[in-house]
């Protein structure tokens, strides 16, 4: 199983410049990976090439292995005619229900359970959210900020369970935050935008386990690759 | 709460506009043939009320089944036009030409093919509350909530009737107010049925007032009217927000 992307460039319509391009890396083995880059530089346009929603682009992106690709954002919602709970029910396939309370624990859901989706704050929104994607089938689930405005702790928790709990899937995690993906992410892709060459550039991240201990130094020489690979 | 905003409403507009011409009456020195003063208005009123009633009566129950005619049409037809495939553009083009001809145009061959009777009333007030109804009801479905919607497509759970379930529960508001507003659409269109041909109804009594240049009797059959159309919006909007909220309680 693998994600490759060979020379991929992005322009939108009537526009003169690109979003990236010469775009190219490859995800040889699954895991946690990360797309970083700021604001504008193509990363949600880049998710969506991936999962098939944009077709505009020239170049080529390949798999091999994936066939569902999931891609979810941190500004969904779920419907309010019902709870949270209700809603969790109808769209776990049964084999999955224990893999549902155990990440609803991870995910320090249970008291939020009985509530309407309009009723949480939005970083408990956010939890739900991925929550429900990660009782799916999928062999690549992208992330887009889907942990936004949660604390930090809560979200290294919940990033080291999915690793515990996913060995063989690949995710691409969406986020503005260096340290995270320094330290939890097994690569990095780093896009620099389109007036760059090459458009990104991949980094090896620390890729932290449950129960690892940290170099800080190590980590530390990580964030400056990513800063300087993206400036 | 609605229902007491419609009918307070109501008796505002109502008795400015009667105070209006009151005050043209005396203000220009109007004799009681042309405006006639409010103790003969009264008086009509007393006369009259109970036969005005019942007429109203007559019409708001061919307006009522005319407009859910118009609902259970305009959804069928918007449920199907919201699709973006090609029958779904044409009912959409199809609809937006359509409506743009006026429907009440039609009523004299209405009224030739089928006579003067229920029918002919019934299938005008359908037809003039059917296209508003039914240009906002595809306004309203074909309008994704892509922020609710996205889940339920890339996890291939997404049905017809839960695009149209999300769409219905996220528009409420706007769906109880298109409904509550159709039905003066469809009291308008049963009342001009009325004046046109027909031989019943508060429009067929207030034809006859005109005929006898009786004032009176006109202000007596528009209040009746007002005031039985606002209680029936208000039920109506009372109706939208119990279903809204029962259903968001479940």
């Amino acid at each position: 199983m693998y994600l490759a992307a060979q020379g991929l460039a992005l322009k939108y319509p009537n526009t003169a410049n690109y979003v990236f391009k010469n775009l190219s890396f490859k995800l040889a083995e699954p895991g946690f990976n990360a797309l970083f880059g700021p604001s504008g530089v193509g990363k949600t346009s880049l998710a969506k090439i991936i999962t098939g929603e944009i077709h505009t682009f020239s170049g080529d992106i390949r798999s091999k292995g994936m066939q569902t690709c999931l891609y979810s954002y941190n500004l969904e919602r779920l419907p309010g005619w019902s709870s949270v709970g209700k809603h969790l029910e109808k769209i776990t396939p049964p084999a999955r229900r224990s893999r549902r309370d155990e990440l609803i624990s991870v995910f320090g859901l249970e008291e939020l359970i009985g509530k309407r989706f309009s009723r949480l704050s939005l970083g408990q929104q956010n939890r739900v959210n991925l929550l429900r994607y990660l009782l799916q089938d999928f062999h690549l689930l992208i992330m887009d900020e889907s942990l936004a405005n949660v604390d930090e702790l809560t979200r290294e928790k919940i990033i080291l369970k999915i690793k515990d709990m996913y060995p063989e899937a690949y995710f691409l995690y969406i986020s503005h935050n260096v340290v995270e993906v320094s330290k939890l992410c097994n690569e990095i892709i780093v896009l620099r935008g389109g007036l760059k060459e090459p458009s990104a550039t991949v980094v090896p991240g620390r890729n932290f386990m449950t129960g690892q201990e940290m170099e800080r130094a190590e980590l530390e020489q990580t964030m400056l690759e990513i800063v300087n690979a993206s400036s | 709460m609605l229902l007491h905003r419609r009918i307070y409403q109501f008796f505002i507009i109502y008795l400015l506009a009667v105070a209006f011409l009151f005050l043209i009456k005396y203000g220009l020195d109007l004799s009681d043939y042309v405006i006639p003063g409010p103790v003969d208005v009264w008086h009509t009123g007393t006369r009259e009320f109970s036969r005005y009633f019942s007429d109203v009566m007559n019409t708001m129950m061919v307006a009522v089944i005319g407009q859910v005619i118009s609902i259970f049409l305009a959804l069928l037809v918007g449920i199907t036009g919201r699709q973006a495939t090609w029958i779904g553009s044409f009912t959409k083009a199809a609809a937006y030409n359509v409506q743009a001809y006026p429907i009440v145009a039609l009523a004299p061959i209405i009224f030739i093919l089928l006579g003067d009777g229920i029918i002919s009333r019934l299938l005008i007030a359908a037809m003039i509350c059917y296209f508003p109804l039914l240009l906002s009801v595809i306004g309203i479905m074909s309008e994704p909530i892509s922020d609710i919607e996205h889940f339920y497509r890339v996890t291939g759970r997404m049905r017809w009737q839960l695009e149209v379930k999300i769409r219905a529960f996220e528009n409420m508001n706007k769906l109880t107010t298109v409904v509550a507003g159709s039905a003066t659409l469809a009291m308008a269109g049963t009342i001009v049925a009325e004046f046109i041909a027909a031989n019943a109804g508060i429009g067929y009594s207030i034809r006859i007032a005109l005929f006898q240049s009786d004032l009176a009797k006109i202000l007596i059959a528009l209040f009746l009217i007002g005031i039985t159309l606002s209680v029936y919006q208000g039920l109506l909007e009372v109706i939208g927000y119990l279903i809204e909220k029962g259903w968001a309680a479940k």
